[in-house]
């Protein structure tokens, strides 16, 4: 990243959690800070300005819920929520209210790795506007609005590239569908995710060496879509 | 009776001086008149009126011992007399005639409320149908039988009792449902009346009553049916209440389990998949330290940890998947979703599980979109991916294919594996089933299918499983309710 070391947060009342998150997080060169309750975090959060805080949903205090409310009041650093539940709807709450991403228990350190760094590079992103954003084969460019598939120069439709670029603004980072349909599409088309269905499989169509098998532009089912950052190669995570 | 008191007041009038019984006689004589109305009725009054009248006349007015009056004055008397005690002995008798009615009146309310005690005492609706017929028959002195109604909606006559078989035939013609009308029915040769009327509580008949009422005039009838049908009335009151009873019993028990599931779904989500999560988490980062990704037996002894944290998860959430359609139900929520999504989501999450197999996937050209719960029908879908591999052997193809088909879209999971056979797939959709030939030699909870069929109803679907036979592969395919329209197609 930009600075020399990240600094991660973790919120996370199991120690264990916290022990092997802080040694993957710091074998990728991250600085650590733990809390164990939200109270204890939301201090740290306030006092020592994390580039990055992970999020457990279950503290004994508060609700992870409210954590992320209150640290969203006044900041915007990134968070990762660690959540148990496989719930969609939970998930696209916690999203709404301002989590960049999510992994569910249990999850490998690479998954939580890859989201915390798409995290990270929006957040620099934004400071640096660097206009170009790659993922795997595909290159966008988000000032000259133009796309590249192994440097081929591909043509979309402006729906097409709406919704490529509202992704690659995120790349790496999943994207409700509520964010797509509001950004892409005015009135009372906005609640139709019909649409949105079909404006992916046309777009997967351009983009994906398979249409039928993404691996660049994949689905978070119940919840939104993803652009991957790189393309990745056999067993998940 | 009522002459032998008119003959002791003539003994005692004759006793006294003449004069003075003269005096006395139309008092005197009313006496007998009165005892006699209230202690014998009207008919026995009537005649103490006649003989008094008679007896006034013919021992104490002028010319004595004889049935002539002189006196026309006295004549008027003794006619007055006779009226008056004509109306005093129907008073009376009137007067005894109420109290006597009040007096049953108050024997049947004694006989009620013992029975409503008896009643307040029953438990069950067999304690309340024996209290039934022992009332009946033995406090009312009535012929009565009790037909207990049985599940296919007709009455079971009762296994002893006199009931004649005209009543038999008309109950046996009826049938057990709420509102059945209370009816009435002459057996000929009796000349009995019997009433044949419902027991029943809010919710269900609980059998008939057949009352002999008896004999008689149309007022007697009707007096005794409604003494029945107070009885009855009783009888649905307590039925209401052992119904209210057995409902809070059952909600009580419910709400029970309903924590149980609650607590035992809290305990497994987090108290087991905490450690899990750590368990996984450490040994990815393990995996990915340098000195384990130089080490060949370090790095396969951390996969292991990995393939058998996942293999632990996946049978956890199998687990929390079943509490949760036992506790709840399933909510889908239901959203348009692309099946070639759920489909490579599914294999995708199966991925380690389906790596001895050769996976092809064929999706067919214009796929619709469908209206589900995608998660849910991703589990479901994998579970039967998950079966495929298990029943087959390594190195076999596992053939995926989604299509469109009379508005449906079909999922499909086709393998090279065992097959089933006619009577297992009988009893497929049942929970925990597993077939008597594969439980020793292949692991697993029986939750997988009824899991994946639970789901696949939840969200309008139909799940299926077909094989040629034992040893030629089995098809399972899930099929989903489609779009309506084609309205959406055109963007």
């Amino acid at each position: 990243m930009n600075k020399s070391t990240n600094v991660v947060l973790l919120i996370d009342d199991e120690p264990k959690i916290r022990r092997f998150l802080r040694a993957g997080f710091e074998l990728h060169g991250f600085s650590v800070l733990e809390a164990e309750n939200a109270a204890d975090g939301l201090k740290a959060a306030t006092f020592n300005a994390p580039d990055l805080v992970i999020l457990d949903l279950d503290l004994p205090d508060l609700h992870g819920t409210e954590v992320l409310e209150g640290l969203r009041s006044w900041s915007n650093v990134p968070v990762i929520i660690l959540s148990v539940v496989a719930d969609e709807d939970e998930k696209v709450r916690l999203l709404q209210s301002g989590a960049d991403d999510y992994v569910v228990k249990p999850f490998g350190m690479a998954e939580l790795l890859a989201r915390g760094e798409a995290a990270l590079r929006r957040y620099f992103k934004t400071a640096t506007e660097n206009p170009i954003v790659m993922a795997g084969p595909l290159s966008v460019d988000l000032v000259g609005r133009t796309v590249s598939l192994n440097k081929n120069q591909i043509r979309l439709t402006r729906k097409e590239y709406r919704l490529l670029h509202i992704l690659a603004m995120h790349v790496g980072l999943v994207v409700t569908h509520d964010q797509l349909l509001r950004e892409i599409w005015s009135g009372n088309q906005r609640d139709n995710i019909q649409y949105l269905r079909i404006l992916v499989r046309k777009l997967r169509q351009k983009i994906e060496t398979d249409p039928n098998h993404p691996r660049l532009l994949v689905t978070e089912s119940g919840v939104g879509y993803r652009l991957q950052a790189r393309l990745e190669n056999g067993l998940e995570n | 009776m009522s002459l032998a008191c008119v003959g002791l007041v003539t003994a005692a009038l004759l006793l006294l001086d003449h004069k003075l019984a003269l005096n006395l006689v139309p008092v005197a004589y009313l006496i007998p008149v009165i005892i006699a109305a209230t202690q014998w009725g009207i008919w026995p009054a009537t005649l103490a009126s006649v003989a008094g009248t008679g007896a006034a006349d013919f021992f104490f007015l002028p010319p004595l011992y004889s049935f002539e009056i002189d006196d026309p004055q006295e004549a008027v008397d003794l006619l007055l007399f006779l009226v008056v005690a004509l109306v005093s002995s129907n008073l009376a008798s009137r007067l005894r005639r109420e109290t006597e009615a009040l007096r049953q009146r108050e024997k049947e309310i004694q006989q009620l409320y013992e029975f409503s005690r008896r009643l307040a005492a029953c438990f069950t609706v067999s304690d309340l149908i024996s209290a039934i017929q022992n009332y009946l028959s033995h406090a009312l002195g009535q012929q009565a039988a009790f037909f207990v109604a049985m599940a296919d909606g007709h009455f079971e006559p009762p296994k002893s009792g006199s009931v004649p078989s005209v009543v038999q035939e008309r109950v046996a013609s009826m049938i057990a449902k709420v509102a059945v009308p209370a009816q009435t029915i002459v057996d000929e040769p009796t000349q009995n009346v019997w009433l044949i009327r419902a027991v029943c509580s809010e919710a269900a008949v609980h059998g008939l009553v057949a009352v002999n009422i008896g004999s008689g005039s149309r007022e007697i009838i009707d007096s005794r049916t409604g003494r029945v049908e107070t009885i009855l009335e009783e009888v649905s009151l307590t039925l209401q209440r052992l119904d209210i009873e057995r409902a809070m019993e059952d909600a009580r028990l419910h709400l029970q389990a309903q924590l149980l599931r609650d607590a035992f779904h809290g305990t497994l989500s987090h108290e087991l998949r905490s450690p899990l999560a750590a368990i996984r988490g450490s040994a990815s980062v393990l995996d990915s330290m340098p000195l384990i990704r130089r080490d060949d037996r370090a790095h396969s002894l951390v996969e292991a940890i990995s393939d058998e944290v996942a293999d632990l998860d996946g049978f956890i959430q199998n687990l929390l998947s079943a509490t949760r359609l036992t506790a709840s139900g399933v909510s889908p929520r239901l959203e348009w979703a692309d099946p070639r999504d759920i489909v490579d989501a599914a294999i995708q999450r199966r991925e380690r599980r389906l790596s001895a197999h050769k996976v092809e996937i064929e999706f067919a050209e214009d796929l619709p979109l469908v209206h589900v719960d995608s998660g849910l029908i991703e589990e479901s879908f994998g579970q039967l991916l998950e079966n495929a591999a298990k029943y087959s052997p390594s190195g076999s193809t596992i053939a995926v294919s989604a299509r469109a088909e009379r508005g449906r879209v079909i999922l499909a999971v086709a393998d090279q594996g065992v097959g089933i056979t006619p009577d297992e797939q009988q009893q497929l959709g049942r929970r925990s089933f597993r077939s008597q030939r594969h439980q020793a030699t292949i692991p697993g909870s029986g939750l997988g299918f009824w899991i994946a069929s639970t789901f696949v109803r939840a969200n309008g679907g139909t799940i299926d499983m077909s094989s040629r036979g034992h040893g030629l592969g089995a098809t399972a395919s899930i099929a989903l309710p489609g779009p309506q329209t084609k309205a959406w197609a055109d963007q």
